[in-house]
């Protein structure tokens, strides 16, 4: 694999000849860096090379454009850097005033200081006015010739957010590559039982939106796919994309499933989190799109004994659809945007020793749960204990989920295992709370006589009709426990939750039959390079950084790549959803814009 | 009833080491991750809320605090990195400065610097009044280590010893009541009968020789050496209250009285290197900070320790003034030590430990009388 290149992003043909610069430092009239020393600031910026003038202006004669022209006039300059904690507020009135004296209005750069009164936000604004002279990162986007100009956009992820913004690009008429990484898109929400808190079928929401994808002529499903390098810029990015072979032809796989009666390979399914089996050849699940079988070459004995072995699939085919040799391949595209949607992985609950995950067959994380409670689950959506049964072939003492087995008389669900917690994660991930009272709910419906514990630090409902979910939950007869427990332990054939009921400031002991571990979200692997792949930052808890938290949420620091998704931070279905539409709506305003110019 | 909050509380437990209790988040599960809380004590969670909620006066009537041994776990598991266990450490030293009526302790808790100074004026006088003593009403002759004419008489110093003693005793005691009166005695605590005493009593010989609870802790390591540093320090300081005769006779070796004071020189010179080890490599939380008061209690330990053991070594080797001068020394470091540690500082919790273990009991007991009348506490979790 060649080593990606990083386009920096800025030309020099882009960047006008020896501007003249002036600096302007705005003062509030209550400046919240106080530590700021805007004298030092101002004697900096003057010795900027380019800098031909700096000056200090209160609010009032900021945004009077004639006075500035006039005094823009007498200093001859072209261009402006602004510099306080809310440059943005005065940008109009100085792109008026650069008008006024017949310069290009474009031509205000801004170096913003922001809020933050670390001590160091004397070196900090130093550092900022220095690169918005320089023109980084503001500098316009360097000329490319219409020819060049992609309108066809990148989405990379086939979650719900990646589906999204793919349906509303393609809407537009314009062309979208969709590469997920799995052998389907459809990403998590497609693992899911239910939504929360309208308690709506997840396939209900999701399949059609998969199936649309999936039939929409504008786009170009690239399953089994990961981005491999990404050069050029915004407009015009050169994307090759590394595409594993199916070794199933899809345009002859009926998916009868004929191929995986006769894989003599049995191994734990990813998509249903490792609690059910699947083929060497196989579909992640039956309404997966696209709808065909696939093999992974790292379980096909035929592959792994290059081809001494096996290949009963390809003999029983009665379409010929199966090509074992078939071989990975690099596929080149050309695109002007891109849209970051690679969603989350959840905290590897094994890390978490006192819960015992790993250890007690009936401790769950959240994913297994949802898998379990799931209608296209392994037990056909009932909650059911694992029960120890020899494998056939093995025979070795297996956990299985079987239909048939015992049901739980109480579960205990342990809110933020590895969340607000400095040992893993201090963030909160957001949608943990939500989707345990569902879990709560759906334990309560299905098994009336079952009790169920919640056991939460704080609850965070804060969404439309969250709070109300959590008040209906808490009447249909969930405990909801305000502590966090130490621990679970075996006692007898049961577990026992261990924790300290903070409300009435008493040490509690439960013997449960099942815990469910509500584990926290985390950035999926690869995210890092990614990043790297891509050139856009990401934060300190490893989710892609926006732009802007408050202004830019689904823009990044690179011209033309967008974040949707949990990718850019935890957040629930609809909130996906929206950033999905919002960065779509990103990617069609730089084609409809260079369509207008 | 009003309940006052002091806002300063949790500042003020900064002086006496107990830190980032602000970061709490009241999860609870610190309390469930401690081997020795249980539903009669539940801790260190509730001292923690009393502490963030500035309520000075729950906190001074807690035993919670003492009924810890400092293991780590709760600051190991915590979310938050709000270090549990290092406040109830805080809080031991807080208490420590509550039940003292002369207000010293808090002082010596509050400012190394005063500490630092009354270790010295404490030694300087003790350095001064010996020699003095020696020169003026002993033996006057620095020569003479032992027998008649010993520059410090093995009688006189007998004298001191038990002068100092019982002062020492007295004051802890009066503190000791204090600490009765906080917990036993404050507006909510429930009366106990003084047979509930008499029953319990021999708790507190049991926790004290014992220390048992420790041994609930996960890691034994820390309560075997917890154990011998004190048994070692006990062995000692009875050897000395009651056969300073023959210790200090000489220079033949008397097994019988000797061969206990090697064995607890070699405990108290071992366990301290180790606790000094601990302090410097910090690998476990409860070693993981240390307030100054921690140091200069070990130091001072150490100091003793070696010094006693060079004045015996001397004495043996024939070499009189020279055992003379280090006799001399070593009174520098143990009056302080004494003076210092047994009312005001870490020596007190020999005294309150025990006397919380045992109080906490009879608390038991008391709440479990009462609530004979109705099973109503019963822990139903609906919140």
């Amino acid at each position: 694999m060649s080593k990606p290149e990083v386009s920096a992003g800025k030309s020099e043909a882009g960047k006008p000849a020896a501007q003249r610069i002036g600096v302007y430092l705005l003062q509030a009239a209550e400046s919240a860096s106080a530590s700021l020393d805007l004298r030092g600031v101002a004697e900096y910026a003057a010795h900027l090379p380019g800098v031909s003038a700096v000056r200090t202006l209160g609010p009032a004669d900021a945004l009077n454009p004639a006075q500035l022209a006039r005094e823009l006039r007498r200093e001859k300059l072209d261009a402006v850097v602004l510099a306080s904690e809310h440059p943005g507020f005065y940008q109009a009135a100085f792109a008026r005033a650069l008008a006024l004296t017949g310069h290009d209005g474009e031509q205000v750069r801004l170096a913003s200081f922001g809020e933050r009164s670390d001590g160091q936000s004397t070196e900090r604004a130093k550092a900022l006015i220095a690169a918005a002279v320089q023109g980084i990162p503001f500098t316009p986007p360097p000329a490319s010739s219409p020819a060049s100009f992609s309108t066809a956009t990148l989405v990379i992820g086939g979650g719900v957010a990646g589906i999204q913004a793919s349906l509303e690009i393609a809407a537009s008429g314009n062309k979208v590559y969709l590469v997920e990484r799995t052998g389907t898109i459809g990403g998590r929400m497609a693992m899911f039982d239910k939504t929360f808190p309208t308690l709506d079928c997840a396939a209900c929401i999701l399949t059609p939106k998969m199936v649309a994808a999936g039939q929409n002529s504008n786009i170009e499903i690239l399953a089994l796919s990961e981005v491999e390098q990404v050069t050029g810029s915004a407009g015009a990015f050169k994307v090759k994309v590394l595409k594993h072979a199916s070794r199933v032809d899809s345009s002859a796989c009926v998916a009868c499933g004929d191929c995986a009666r006769f894989c003599p390979v049995t191994v734990s399914s990813e998509f249903d989190m490792g609690i059910a089996t699947r083929k060497g050849i196989f579909i992640p699940f039956p309404q997966a799109v696209p709808n065909t079988y696939m093999i992974n070459p790292e379980h096909c004995l035929w592959v792994q004994s290059n081809g001494k072995k096996c290949g009963a699939c390809a003999k029983k085919c009665t379409r010929d659809a199966i090509h074992l040799d078939a071989r990975d391949e690099v596929v080149e595209l050309e695109v002007g945007n891109i849209i970051v949607a690679t969603g989350y992985d959840t905290l590897d609950a094994r890390r978490i020793e006192h819960y015992g995950y790993g250890a007690y067959p009936n401790v769950l994380t959240s994913l297994e749960f949802e898998r379990l409670t799931n209608a296209s689950g392994p037990t056909g959506g009932k909650i059911v204990m694992k029960t120890l049964r020899q494998n056939k072939k093995t025979k070795a003492d297996e956990w299985v989920f079987d239909p048939d087995g015992p049901q739980p008389k109480a579960v205990a669900i342990v809110h933020c295992a590895g969340s607000r917690d400095q040992n893993y994660n201090s963030y909160c991930s957001r949608v943990c709370c939500m989707y345990s009272l569902k879990f709560a709910h759906l334990v309560r419906e299905k098994l009336p006589e079952a009790e169920c514990f919640e056991y939460y630090i704080d609850m965070r409902a804060f969404g439309k009709g969250y709070e109300e979910f959590s008040e209906r939950i808490r009447e249909e007869g969930v405990s909801l426990v305000r502590g966090r427990p130490a621990s679970v332990t075996e006692c007898g054939s049961r577990l026992n939750v261990h924790g300290e009921n903070v409300a009435t400031g008493r040490l509690m002991d439960q013997p449960v039959d099942m815990v469910i571990l509500s584990v926290g979200l985390q950035p999926s692997p690869g995210t890092a390079e990614l990043s790297e792949i891509l050139g856009i930052p990401r934060d300190a808890d490893g989710w892609f950084q926006e732009l802007d938290y408050n202004s830019e949420p689904n823009s990044t620091g690179r011209d033309g790549i967008y974040i949707a998704g949990v990718c850019q931070g935890p957040k629930d279905i609809p909130d996906t959803v929206a950033q999905a539409s919002a960065a779509a709506a990103g990617v069609l305003r730089s084609i409809v814009g260079r369509g207008n110019r | 009833m009003a309940v006052r909050a002091n806002p300063n509380l949790i500042d003020d437990l900064e002086h006496y080491g107990a830190r980032d209790a602000a970061k709490c988040y009241q999860c609870g599960n610190c309390s469930a991750a401690c081997k020795l809380s249980g539903n009669s004590k539940v801790f260190p969670r509730k001292s923690m809320h009393y502490l963030q909620l500035g309520l000075e006066k729950p906190l001074r009537s807690t035993l919670d605090p003492w009924l810890c041994y400092y293991c780590g776990d709760c600051s190991d598991q915590c979310p938050r990195g709000a270090e549990p266990g290092e406040t109830m450490m805080g809080m031991r030293r807080w208490l420590t400065a509550q039940y003292d009526f002369t207000g010293i302790s808090r002082l010596l808790y509050r400012s190394w610097a005063s500490e630092l100074a009354a270790v010295l004026i404490v030694a300087l006088a003790t350095g001064a009044g010996f020699l003095g003593f020696g020169f003026l009403f002993g033996g006057g002759n620095l020569s003479v280590y032992d027998g008649a004419g010993a520059f410090l008489p093995a009688h006189d110093v007998h004298i001191f010893d038990w002068t100092m003693g019982i002062t020492l005793a007295l004051i802890l005691s009066i503190n000791c009541f204090r600490m009765w009166l906080f917990t036993m005695r404050g507006e909510h605590a429930k009366p106990v009968a003084l047979s509930l005493y008499l029953r319990h009593m021999l708790l507190l010989p049991l926790h004290f020789i014992t220390q048992k609870r420790y041994r609930d802790c996960e890691d034994k390591r820390p309560w075997v050496t917890h154990l011998v540093l004190m048994l070692s320090y006990l062995t000692l300081l009875i050897l000395i209250m009651f056969f300073l005769k023959d210790m200090q006779s000489g220079p033949q070796i008397n097994w019988y009285a000797h061969t206990f004071g090697y064995l607890a020189s070699i405990g108290l010179v071992t366990t301290t290197i180790l606790a000094l080890r601990g302090r410097l490599k910090k690998d476990e939380a409860y070693h993981k900070y240390s307030h100054e008061s921690d140091w200069i209690f070990l130091l001072l330990l150490l100091y003793v320790a070696i010094t006693g053991i060079l004045q015996h070594v001397l004495h043996r080797a024939g070499l009189p003034m020279a055992a003379n001068i280090a006799y001399v020394v070593h009174l520098m470091g143990v009056v302080p030590m004494l003076v210092l540690e047994v009312p005001f500082g870490k020596w007190s919790h020999m005294a309150y430990r025990p006397l919380a273990i045992y109080l906490a009991q009879l608390q038991q007991a008391a709440s479990e009388e009462s609530m004979v009348l109705g099973e109503s506490a019963k822990a139903r979790t609906v919140a």
